[in-house]
Order: C-alpha cells, then sequence, then structure tokens
C-alpha cells in the first residue's frame, strides 16, 4: 500500500512538474520573443542611424544581449565577417532555423524570422527599415496572442499537469 | 590575415579560385579588373596580363576567363559586406573602400534624381586598385618638408596610380612619429575615401604613427573644420583636394596656425596653375613645398621639389623606363 501511494505520489508530481514546465515554457517563449522584437528594433536602429552593414549590425546587437537570440546574432556575424562566399540569406536560414528551436519558437514564427533574411540586405536603407517593420509587426502579433492568453494558458497547463496526474495514480491504483 | 586572402575574398566563388590558384606576388598587383562578358584582367609589376581560368597569368586574350553577370553580381554582394544599403554614398561616388584599403571602382547604370545621381544599377564593370603601405618610401623627401623645426605646406602633385596616396601616408606617419632629428607632431587625417588609413570599424589598418588622429569617411572640407575645432592637429592631411570647398576649407586650415600636406592630380606645377580653384594658392604662395611625381623609374618616384617661388630645391636623376 505504501509502495502504491508512494508511486502515485510521484506520478502527480511528475505530471504536475511537467505541466509547469509547459506553462513556464510558454511564459518564455513569450519572452524570447519580445527579447528578439526588442533586438530588431536595435538592428533597425545600427542600420539606420549607425548605416553598419549586416555583419557589424548583427555584431553589434548581439552584444549587447544575452540568451539565444543574442547567439543567432552573434554566430550570423561571425560566419559573415569569414566571408567564406556563403550568401546572406543562406546564412540567416540555417543559424535562424538552429536558433529557433532553443528559441522555442513555433515554425510559424520560424519561418517569419527566416523570411526576414530573405531581403534584409537587399536594395536601399527604406527597404531595410521595411523588412525588419515587417518583421516586428508580426512579431508584435505573436506577442500580443501569448500575452493575452498567458493567465489562462498558465492556470490550463498547471492544471492539467496536476489533474492528469492525479487521473494516472487512480488509474493506476 | 596574408594579404592573398584578404583580397581574394571579396570576389564570386569561381574568381576566388582562379585567384587563390594564380602563381603572382601579391604584393606586385596594382589591380584586378572585371568587365561583364570581358576578360578577367591583372595588372602586376606594371604589366596587364589576361588571367586563365586555372589561374595562370597570359598574355592572349582567348585563353582568358570570360567574366559573367552573375560573378559580378556575386563580387558585389561581398564587397558590399550583403549590405550595399550602407555604401550608398559611395555607390553614389563610384567607388568603395574595402577592408585593407583598396578601392574599388564601379560602373554601370546611374539612376538620376533631381538631377543628382542617386544610385547605381546594373554594375557591369568592377576595378579594384590595391593600395600599398611603402613604409619608409618618403625618407628622400622628408627633409624638404622642414624648415626651422617647421612643418611646411606641402602639396603632392602626382598623374593617377603614380603613389600619391601611398607618399602621402608615410608622411604622416614619419610627421607623426618625427625622427631623431624633429619631434613628432600630432596630425590630423581627414581620410574621405579611406585610402590613407583603411579604417575598419574606426581603427586604421595601415600604420599612421602614434600621433594622427583619423577622420574616415568624412567629406575632406567638413572634416578639416572639424579636426581644426576638436583634435587641434600641428599638420592637417588630405588627399585629392581640388573642389571650391576644398579649398575654402584648406585656407582656414592655414590660416589658423596648421600646417597642411595635400594630395592633387597633376603632373607639374603649372598644371595646378591651371586648375582654377588651387591656382590661386600657388600664385599666393601658400604652399611652401611642391613635390612632385611621376612613374618613371617605378610607383612612387619622386622627381622634383620646389619651394613656395618655384625654385627647384630637388630634381630626379632617373630616366624614363619607357
Amino acid at each position: 500500500m505504501l509502495m502504491k501511494l508512494g508511486g502515485s505520489a510521484l506520478v502527480t508530481a511528475s505530471c504536475a512538474g511537467l505541466g509547469i514546465m509547459k506553462a513556464r515554457n510558454f511564459r518564455q517563449h513569450k519572452k524570447n520573443l519580445e527579447q528578439l522584437r526588442s533586438m530588431m528594433v536595435l538592428l533597425r536602429g545600427e542600420i539606420l542611424y549607425a548605416r553598419a552593414p549586416l555583419a557589424e549590425a548583427f555584431w553589434s546587437v548581439g552584444n549587447r544581449e544575452e540568451g539565444p537570440a543574442a547567439c543567432l546574432f552573434r554566430e550570423t556575424a561571425a560566419r559573415m565577417q569569414k566571408q567564406e562566399g556563403e550568401p546572406f540569406f543562406q546564412i540567416w536560414q540555417e543559424e535562424s532555423g538552429r536558433y529557433g528551436r532553443q528559441l522555442l519558437l513555433t515554425d510559424r514564427e520560424r519561418l517569419e524570422l527566416q523570411e526576414l533574411g530573405r531581403h534584409l540586405g537587399f536594395l536601399d536603407l527604406g527597404m531595410q527599415e521595411r523588412t525588419i517593420a515587417l518583421y516586428l509587426e508580426r512579431a508584435e502579433q505573436s506577442i500580443r496572442y501569448y500575452r493575452e492568453h498567458e493567465r489562462e494558458q498558465n492556470r490550463l497547463y498547471t492544471g492539467l499537469g496536476i489533474m492528469g496526474g492525479l487521473f494516472l495514480s487512480i488509474l493506476l491504483c | 590575415m596574408e594579404r592573398k586572402e584578404q583580397l581574394t575574398r571579396v570576389f564570386a566563388r569561381s574568381i576566388r579560385d582562379i585567384l587563390e590558384r594564380a602563381q603572382v606576388d601579391f604584393e606586385q598587383v596594382q589591380e584586378i579588373r572585371l568587365r561583364v562578358r570581358g576578360p578577367l584582367l591583372m595588372v602586376s609589376g606594371g604589366r596587364e596580363y589576361y588571367l586563365t581560368g586555372d589561374g595562370r597569368l597570359s598574355g592572349e586574350m582567348e585563353q582568358a576567363h570570360v567574366v559573367s553577370r552573375e560573378e559580378i553580381r556575386e563580387t558585389m554582394e561581398y564587397i558590399s559586406s550583403h549590405s550595399l544599403y550602407a555604401f550608398e554614398e559611395e555607390v553614389r561616388q563610384g567607388f568603395l573602400t574595402i577592408q585593407g584599403g583598396h578601392r574599388v571602382g564601379i560602373a554601370g547604370k546611374t539612376i538620376l534624381d533631381d538631377g543628382g545621381i542617386r544610385s547605381m544599377k546594373y554594375i557591369s564593370f568592377i576595378n579594384i586598385r590595391l593600395s600599398h603601405q611603402i613604409r619608409g618610401c618618403a625618407d628622400p623627401v622628408m627633409p624638404y618638408l622642414y624648415e626651422n623645426g617647421q612643418v611646411l605646406h606641402t602639396l603632392i602633385i602626382s598623374p593617377p596610380r603614380c603613389g600619391k596616396t601611398t607618399l602621402l601616408r608615410d608622411i604622416v606617419r614619419q610627421l607623426s612619429n618625427g625622427s631623431c632629428r624633429q619631434p613628432g607632431v600630432t596630425v590630423g587625417v581627414v581620410d574621405e575615401r579611406s585610402e590613407i588609413g583603411a579604417c575598419c570599424q574606426g581603427v586604421p589598418q595601415n600604420e599612421l604613427g602614434i600621433r594622427t588622429d583619423v577622420l574616415d569617411c568624412c567629406p575632406k572640407a567638413r572634416g578639416m573644420m572639424m579636426l581644426i575645432r576638436t583634435m587641434s592637429p600641428a599638420v592637417v592631411a588630405v588627399d585629392e583636394i581640388g573642389s571650391r570647398e576644398d579649398l575654402e576649407a584648406m585656407e582656414y586650415v592655414m590660416n589658423c596656425g596648421c600646417k597642411l600636406v595635400a594630395t592633387v592630380h597633376g603632373a607639374s606645377v603649372e598644371d595646378i596653375k591651371q586648375k582654377p580653384v588651387l591656382r590661386r594658392l600657388v600664385q599666393e604662395r601658400m604652399f611652401e613645398r611642391y613635390i612632385v611625381m611621376d612613374s618613371r623609374g617605378g610607383v612612387g618616384h619622386v622627381s622634383q621639389i620646389y619651394d613656395s617661388r618655384g625654385s627647384q630645391l630637388y630634381r630626379s636623376e632617373r630616366k624614363a623606363v619607357c
């Protein structure tokens, strides 16, 4: 009996932990998007105000922040500075694909981030501004969704975790 | 980074392969020219060669690698570090300066806007002129640049491709560092085209001396004024003067106790007297030394030095090479 009780407690605790982790990921996801948005604003500043080439701009912004988003910027800059004959879009696509997972981005968000690299560097300053503005608009939409649903999702994941754990325990007992 | 490696990285992959295979001393290379549907050309040691697909230097045009539009596009991508927008002003002027201070001249179809050049598209011609830093090349002229321990206003006159920027760079370095005879002085360099200092993120890649401040990518006229007001240099150095705004700024520099070292395109002092903008400065004897260069005896050859009255102080004995 004691074994059963112990096992049930463990199952409940694990499922609750999973739920809490999922809720935390949801919050972290929102934070990552917010960080990406603020880094894009800085990038726009570097490009429009300082007229920095992409490698310099990415490096400068990447060095102001920490976390996977900063690594994405720094890694992109480092690969561009190596000048190994890779087109910018290819570098950005690969790096944003790699760090997109660490940033917990959804497939749609990762695709939007990759799309940014298709037009960045092309034509004049106005084009850079519009390209970043487009990404910012999309990121804003995602952030708004996460903000609106943060409390509800938090409760949902945590509750589901605990309730699921209890349900499993009952089933197993 | 080795000069060859640094340089080849700005080319399209196919051309990069050719250049990497080429058995050429890149210290001797002066120019590399790319033209759409034209042969890949290299000027080295004063001679022009065709580069073949396997990296050989040839005198036969038929063997040359023919440059494609895609190669030019890719090369422009790397030259501008995937950021052509950051070089709008340079593109308008028809040149960019890349790491190492090498000047990239471009030509294509200009886009006009209110009578001015807004940008350039269909870039089809690229000319990469390699910068050369030769420490000590100003040794023979340095004794003429001082009088009673004071630096003199100096104008370097030279046709294109004779090494005037190289000479100016070494003069700046020597004035700034000083020597056992002359103490070093503060030098302000207005490097409009990034050719003198070859600054990368604000740091000169060429040696300009320990007392030198560089205003990079700044229009000469405005830069001279800024330097005087902010960095109090004893000597101001500028490359390729010629416009009316330059003249006003030069007069400002000369009349406020600073010394000026400048370069100008021309073949003789008489040539300078024909230039409407500079004529007055020569007639009013504002410059105290004129260094005349030519390509006889090789790039960087100083043929004559004159004082403000036109008296010859130095004349090279070298005969023409060709």
